[in-house]
């Protein structure tokens, strides 16, 4: 039911600083909201203003930076630079309200290998006995379900990830660990995700990934990006460090 | 130009202006605390605003001239000397090689920025030649400066900069005798800090609002270029709503679920999911990168367009003064 959203698109606009504004879009996680957040971010980056920086997608607001300086020198009508950008902003909805849909087709899908269990996934025992399933049924659980990214935050590379089985969900350590490897892959709450650099953290840890979630060297430093589809591949031992080779 | 770290200080980094077009992909702006210090420095020799400078936190630093250098430093945590020699800030300063230069506690503030004509010259990472230390990214070598080190700085200097080193070059220690007064541009009480009431403003009891406009909040020990925990009266709620997260900057207050509040600052994450209660004035944000742990500051509400009116007229402001100097030099 994707055809009829650019009709659906609506949002508020508040100043987040200076020299940025956040786009309201709703107040909940969801898909159709996602997509909307996406789209809407597609058609800024093809139809950009005087002073545009970039944009930070999460999950139910889409915030907008620019350089103040072009943005009061430009001839977009407003009288103040918050003015100008949400009038710019909002005209941009209803134009596009009018256009055909330029739909996304290039959803891209990523699958992690994963090492689960033993020393890479200390937690993945406590997991299944506090919601009373075998290891394999938590392995098997996680591995099957695909994963949405909803937004990249927290720190570089880190996906939220939405999509997995409740059955799995499980609280955080009571006290976090000093450092947790780069590549774990753990749960929090109702949630999945997979560290990309070695940081404090108390997920329950059901394994570890060889690749790189974040490289600074690459044009695309993050792996992941909002709006991918994510799968766990289980892996062995021994395919474990045939990455690193 | 060329010098080597013989003391690196506390946390001495490279940075610039900062890192935005990654922040989608969660890599935070990091760059200067102190933007107004950092670009006094670079203004005072004809380098662009963003090149790259050191910043040190606090003083008991010292590096060496390997080559002649002409340097400038801004900033509030240290007083630079060679040997017994004070060097004053904020104006450009012939330097020749082999000398010895300490920083000395300066307790009025916490980040001293280091220029040289030209700029630190570290590869550009991301887009910025800022250091990111927690991803190991950017600056020299993705890390804090350590005994030994070697910084040079790009061979490419401005019109401007070549004429100020003709003007001083010499065989001894020599400056211009004009500077850049900074403290001009800001307000005489420093820890006065404007702000405007951010989108969950209304979430908070009016009495703690009260309190958030008019008692001090004291920078705990945690504090760092991630952010300042501010200790003092809790801020409660009187709407408990779950805030989803969603993009944050540097100079957001966030209030935590125990009351007690947030400023975000330079190397902050991208998103938070904690109420904001106010944004610190832009104009203001290189005041709050003098903090340190232990000073008392105040809140003071401005509205949003007086914010932007007060960033514009700065930057009309430091226009005028680089146009100033680059006349001068003609």
């Amino acid at each position: 039911m994707r055809s009829p959203i650019n009709s659906a698109i609506s949002f508020g606009i508040y100043s987040l600083s200076e020299q940025s504004v956040t786009l309201e879009f709703g107040h909940e996680i969801s898909e159709e909201l996602h997509h909307q957040i996406s789209s809407f971010d597609r058609l800024i980056h093809s139809n950009t203003f005087a002073g545009f920086k970039t944009t930070v997608p999460a999950y139910s607001t889409l915030s907008i930076f620019y350089d103040i300086l072009e943005v009061s020198q430009s001839d977009m009508p407003g009288e103040d630079c918050f003015t100008k950008v949400s009038n710019y902003l909002h005209q941009l909805q209803s134009e596009q309200l009018t256009q055909p849909n330029t739909p996304n087709n290039s959803i891209t899908n990523i699958t992690i290998p994963t090492c689960y269990g033993g020393e890479y996934g200390e937690d993945i025992a406590e997991v299944a006995q506090l919601n009373n399933l075998s290891i394999d049924e938590v392995i098997s659980l996680h591995s099957t379900a695909i994963y949405k990214v909803y937004m990249i935050g927290f720190v570089p590379g880190f996906a939220y990830l939405g999509g997995m089985d409740q059955r799995l969900a499980t609280p955080r350590k009571p006290s976090p660990r000093k450092a947790i490897p780069a590549g774990s892959v753990g749960i929090a709450g109702e949630q999945t995700g997979i560290y990309p650099l070695e940081t404090p953290g108390g997920w329950q840890l059901l394994g570890r990934t060889p690749i790189k979630l974040f490289d600074a060297n690459k044009a695309q430093p993050s792996l992941l990006k909002a709006g991918d589809q994510v799968k766990f591949q289980p892996i062995d031992h021994n395919q474990f460090n045939q990455y690193h080779q | 130009m060329q010098i080597r770290i013989v003391k690196p200080g506390i946390l001495s980094t490279v940075q610039d202006l900062g890192r935005m077009q990654y922040l989608s992909q969660a890599v935070p702006v990091s760059g200067v605390m102190d933007s107004l210090s950092a670009r006094t420095a670079n203004m005072a020799l004809g380098n662009p605003d963003n090149a790259a400078v050191i910043e040190f936190t606090y003083a008991d630093a010292e590096f060496i001239a390997e080559s002649d250098l002409l340097l400038a430093y801004a900033g509030d945590g240290a007083i630079l000397q060679a040997g017994e020699t004070v060097i004053l800030e904020e104006r450009p300063y012939f330097i020749p090689a082999g000398t010895s230069i300490q920083l000395v506690n300066n307790p009025t503030g916490s980040r001293t920025y280091l220029a040289i004509a030209g700029g630190f010259d570290v590869p550009e990472v991301l887009g910025s030649r800022s250091t990111y230390i927690t991803a190991g990214l950017g600056g020299f070598k993705g890390r804090a400066l350590q005994m030994g080190d070697v910084l040079t700085a790009s061979d490419n200097l401005s019109y401007t900069s070549t004429k100020i080193l003709s003007s001083l070059k010499g065989a001894h220690i020599n400056f211009a005798h004009w500077s850049i007064a900074r403290r001009m541009f800001q307000p005489a009480d420093n820890k006065r800090i404007r702000i405007v009431p951010a989108h969950e403003f209304n979430w908070f009891h009016g009495i703690s609002i009260v309190n958030f406009l008019s008692e001090g909040y004291t920078l705990g020990q945690r504090s760092n270029r991630m952010g300042y925990h501010l200790e003092g009266g809790p801020i409660n709620r009187i709407i408990k709503n779950e805030l989803l997260s969603t993009g944050v900057t540097p100079g957001t207050i966030q209030v935590a679920g125990d009351g007690t509040m947030v400023m975000l600052m330079a190397d902050c994450q991208t998103t938070g999911g904690y109420p904001r209660i106010a944004q610190v004035a832009s104009v203001d944000m290189p005041l709050c990168g003098q903090f340190k742990p232990g000073d008392t500051i105040y809140f003071e509400d401005i509205s949003r367009q007086t914010a932007e009116m007060l960033y514009i007229e700065r930057e009309a402001e430091l226009l005028q003064l680089r146009e100033a100097i680059r006349l001068k030099y003609l």
